[in-house]
């Protein structure tokens, strides 16, 4: 959350010569960012992201608090000007209120009556708050928000002649209850927001959110009701969230602020109450706390700081800068300190790294110094069994064939789906209906990044991404990595995308790999590897054939073996045969044929295909003698009868 | 004379020889056959030889002159049938080359690469953990409290699965920070060093945010792990990927899963941290980082008395887009698929 204060504001809370530049400096490096000053005619606004955790700096004593505390540390000097309240006089004919709580709901209350006159607001509440992005509307109104602002606790008026009998009763809201909040809007509740009930039953306050039209001050409001409430938080963001109000208040609240500081903000405004309002206090403050928070106490080791900073800080620096921020050390024993926490600080600071952190921050992390961690060891690694080394190997060999990489959404819609949705993995919370489901198959995604880029005539795309498969109740789902991709191009053949593959299998090590026609039709042709399918190439149209591969079943079979075979001293004898097949054969069985007859038959490969006549390419070579044509003439003679007899084929002369 | 004329004969081979087109072989004919060239000259001189030498002298004349212009027109010959050499005033330089395929990996995969291997050379393991992931990993065991607005399901994805009496429901990982108790498991006894990239996703999609991104996780765990370790692992990283004259800074923030945290700045690479309308007094945020939560060690199985570390999470497409020259207008056209978009990198 942001927060917008004028300077000029600040400097009343805190005495230093540091300019805004180095203000905002020191808090960005110590405590919270600054993320631009602004100039106002002669003054600055800071504008401040606050952390959740940091509620007490959301207002100027908080900042001014903090400011001074880092300035002191950084060596320029400041002092903290706290607010201090003045007494109050005891009124002796007190206005009847009639406030029960509800403990659960509310941590504390601090109340009180007052006489009031609507003024023009003053010029420094008006331009200090509108500084900070706060409308100014009327005095009554404009009090509240000043003094949420100086002191950190937002705040509530009510026109106490509008209220029933002057009570309010604290409750859960029931579900379905309605509301007309101060700015004319009618919400319908869920039940269990926190409301002020006026005793028959109607709402007359959304506690910590928003005021009702019913009981807000107006125009002729004689007598005030200013109403401090310390809520529970959960609450707050529950009914802020649900019904979308989101004003400062409710902003604030949500962040478990000091109940401390309720008392704190009713004493300020009953201040300006009277300043600005002539006010006069009619009743005596009505204080309802029942379970008052109590000290936090934290201990920490001296070490345990050391260790955490990676320097040997001194005690006395520590004791220092915990003391700037008002932590108070109750007692140390050897290097054993016991810390009280501040009330402002209670929920953020918690276990001794808190305080470490308070320690590490104040000292700055810039003065720290900057090294590298030891290495006392490190687990061994291993290439081949490293699954991103093969993916970076694998997208490299793509790249550098032509293809360039898709990242495309692992989200698709039911469409891309391609297929049944019963045992999908489904969000429960989709943005979109285009992203409902969590993909099986990277193919769709790709064919949809085809379409998208029409005007190519040709291209190869690809992506490796995980694709997710439902498991039951008690499991994750499978997340297995796919290996897809998609050739296009002006007649495009199954070769074109099966060479591709071959090389690809080969140059990570894997040679036996079969391509087998499935049987339910010739789109599908599946890539076999060990007797296991790994993955399948899909001819979709003339132009448009994909490919996708389990890149597990992949990462199973690569290697980067490298076998040594002594290069062949005598020459090889070459022929080329051709066949005649009548009846439909497949090269593949024709060349095992071959290959099986004789030893020495070193390499067959199909060199040319015209119609049924096939020529096959066939190397013969000894390992130890050169060959003669007398010793492959019987080889050749075998070939020719296996080939004959095996596949009905003629010999073409 | 009879030395003379083997003189001119040389002379002329050696000329015709050299010759590299129809038009030097002109020149050389004149030169030596024409009216006023040097064979025809000498030959002029004849009659004053005496009479007995003249027919061998006359025989030589002959057979020189059939010599050179026989050597003229098999040079003729050659020239023409010889494919014209390629000549440097004719090679057009400009014209496009031959090339070899090249195709193109995405922004995202390049980012990687590089993060990994500048991780890897100051001992960082990567790894893989679920995308799918059990609540405990991505929430509770990382210390978020059960009313966190990131556990909103206006945050986070949730999926439709019975959610696990102990682990939770399941969701999609909304950081990589759901691997650090992974690691923990894995590793069982520190020292890790962890180095976990991966797909994220958030329910929000606009000019800065997509629905599906990609962080990079570091987690270091080890006895006496310090800021100061951060700080010099956070400041390598940033001069190797940045540039040697990127600063780094830490600030403080609240995360739940650190204590104390950080937000980490680098000076702006546009005014080299001197301030400017890209960046806030001279710096951009790049993300958070903090010291392992003492709980979030414990539900890891490590005892926080003895050791403790730091973790940091930033976005890839972050740190890319703060690289000079890729200053994207909207984050979604990384995923967008466009070959024209794609190409370029």
């Amino acid at each position: 959350m942001n927060i917008k204060i004028l300077d000029s504001w600040l400097r009343q809370h805190i005495k230093t010569k540091a300019t805004p530049e180095k203000i905002a400096e020191i808090l960005s490096l110590t405590s919270v960012s600054v993320e631009r000053i602004e100039k106002i005619d002669n003054d600055f606004i800071y504008d401040i992201e606050v952390t959740t955790n940091r509620p007490d700096i959301m207002s100027v004593i908080g900042l001014a608090r903090e400011t001074a505390a880092a300035l002191k540390q950084s060596g320029i000097d400041a002092t903290y000007i706290p607010y201090l309240p003045k007494g109050l006089e005891k009124v002796k004919s007190n206005t009847k209120v009639i406030i029960k709580n509800d403990a659960r709901l509310v941590n504390r209350i601090c109340a009180v009556v007052m006489d009031v006159n609507i003024k023009p607001t003053p010029d420094i509440i008006t331009k200090r708050i509108e500084a900070s992005g706060i409308r100014s509307l009327n005095n009554l109104i404009d009090i509240t928000n000043y003094v949420m602002l100086e002191i950190g606790h937002p705040t509530h008026v009510f026109d106490y002649d509008r209220l029933l009998e002057s009570t309010l009763i604290i409750r859960e809201s029931k579900k379905g209850e309605k509301v007309t909040t101060l700015d004319n809007k009618t919400h319908t509740l869920l039940g269990g927001d926190i409301v002020a009930d006026n005793g028959k039953g109607e709402i007359i306050d959304l506690l910590g959110i928003m005021g009702t039209k019913n009981s807000v001050v107006t125009n002729n409001t004689k007598r005030i009701l200013f109403f401090i409430d310390n809520n529970d938080p959960v609450r707050i963001r529950k009914t802020s969230m649900s019904l979308g109000i989101r004003t400062d208040a409710a902003v604030i609240n949500e962040k478990n602020i000091d109940p401390t500081l309720a008392m704190t903000s009713l004493l300020a405004g009953i201040e300006l109450y009277k300043e600005s309002t002539d006010g006069k206090m009619l009743s005596n403050i009505i204080d309802i706390y029942p379970n008052k928070v109590k000290p936090k106490i934290v201990s920490v080791t001296l070490k345990k700081i050391q260790t955490l900073l990676g320097i040997n800080i001194n005690l006395s620096t520590v004791i220092q800068i915990l003391k700037s921020l008002e932590f108070e050390v109750v007692s140390k024993k050897n290097d054993q300190l016991v810390v009280s926490v501040p009330s402002f600080r209670t929920n953020d600071v918690t276990i001794e790294e808190d305080i470490c952190e308070e320690v590490a921050r104040l000292y700055g992390y810039h003065n720290l110094p900057t090294l590298l961690p030891p290495l006392s060891s490190i687990q061994h690694y291993s290439v081949e069994k490293n699954s991103f080394y093969w993916e970076e190997r694998i997208k490299n060999i793509l790249k550098y064939w032509g293809f360039t990489e898709m990242y495309t959404y692992s989200l698709v819609s039911e469409d891309l789906f391609d297929g049944p949705v019963e045992n999908a993995v489904k969000l429960s919370n989709p943005l979109t209906e285009d992203m409902l489901y969590l993909r099986k198959t990277l193919i769709p995604s790709l064919l949809q990044t085809v379409r998208e880029n029409k005007n190519r005539e040709s291209m190869m795309i690809f992506e490796i991404a995980n694709i997710y498969e439902k498991t039951d109740d008690k499991h994750l789902p499978n997340e297995i990595p796919m290996l897809a991709g998609i050739v296009k191009k002006q007649d495009v053949t199954f070769f074109d995308v099966k060479g591709i593959l071959e090389q690809l299998f080969a140059d990570v090590g894997i040679s036996n790999i079969q391509f087998k026609k499935n049987k339910e039709g010739i789109e599908k042709i599946h890539i076999h590897c060990n007797n296991s399918v790994i993955g399948e190439v899909e001819i979709l149209e003339e132009t448009l054939i994909n490919f996708e591969i389990n890149f597990v079943k992949l990462l199973s079979f690569v290697n980067n073996k490298k076998v040594y075979t002594p290069i062949g001293k005598y020459p090889p004898i070459i022929e080329d045969i051709a066949f005649i097949f009548e009846k439909p054969i497949t090269v593949g069985d024709v060349i095992s044929e071959i290959k099986s007859q004789d030893p020495l038959i070193k390499e067959v490969s199909l060199l040319d295909a015209y119609e049924h006549t096939k020529t096959f390419h066939i190397i013969y070579q000894h390992r130890e003698k050169n060959l003669t044509s007398e010793d492959v003439a019987p080889i050749r003679e075998k070939i020719l009868k296996a080939i004959k007899e095996t596949f009905c084929a003629k010999i073409k002369e | 004379m009879e030395e003379q004329l083997i003189d001119i004969k040389n002379a002329a081979l050696s000329l015709i020889l050299d010759a590299k087109d129809k038009a030097e072989l002109e020149e050389i004919k004149l030169q030596f056959l024409g009216r006023n060239g040097t064979f025809t000259l000498i030959l002029k001189d004849l009659p004053k030889i005496p009479k007995e030498k003249r027919p061998a002298v006359g025989q030589l004349a002959n057979s020189v002159k059939i010599t050179i212009s026989d050597a003229i027109d098999r040079q003729n010959l050659k020239l023409k049938t010889e494919k014209p050499k390629q000549q440097k005033d004719v090679l057009d330089v400009t014209m496009p080359g031959h090339k070899p395929p090249l195709g193109h990996h995405h922004l995202i995969t390049q980012a990687i690469s590089e993060i990994t291997a500048i991780f890897e050379k100051i001992g960082f393991t990567r790894v893989k953990y679920p995308e799918v992931e059990w609540d405990w990993y991505a929430f509770e065991g990382l210390n978020f409290p059960k009313d966190h607005p990131a556990r909103d399901d206006w945050e986070t994805f949730f999926i439709k699965q019975k959610p696990d009496p102990k682990k939770g429901p399941v969701i999609l990982t909304p950081h990589t920070s759901s691997g650090q108790i992974r690691e923990m498991e894995r590793v069982k006894t520190p020292p890790i060093r962890m180095l976990n990239i991966a797909k994220c996703y958030r329910r929000q999609s606009d000019v800065s945010h997509s629905p599906m991104f990609h962080q990079f996780e570091g987690l270091v765990v080890d006895k006496n792990i310090s800021i100061t370790h951060l700080k010099g692992t956070l400041d390598y990283f940033v001069k190797s990927y940045f540039g040697a004259n990127r600063k780094s800074r830490i600030r403080p923030y609240h995360f739940q899963f650190t204590e104390p945290s950080f937000e980490v700045d680098v000076s702006c690479g546009i005014c080299l941290g001197r301030g400017c309308k890209l960046c806030k007094a001279g710096w951009l945020e790049m993300g958070g980082a903090g010291m392992v939560h003492p709980n979030v060690l414990k539900f890891g199985g490590i005892n926080s008395k003895e050791y403790s570390g730091f973790a940091f999470g930033w976005g890839v497409e972050r740190v890319l887009m703060m690289k000079e020259g890729i200053e994207i207008d909207d984050l979604r056209l990384l995923y967008s698929n466009n070959l024209d978009f794609l190409e370029q990198f």
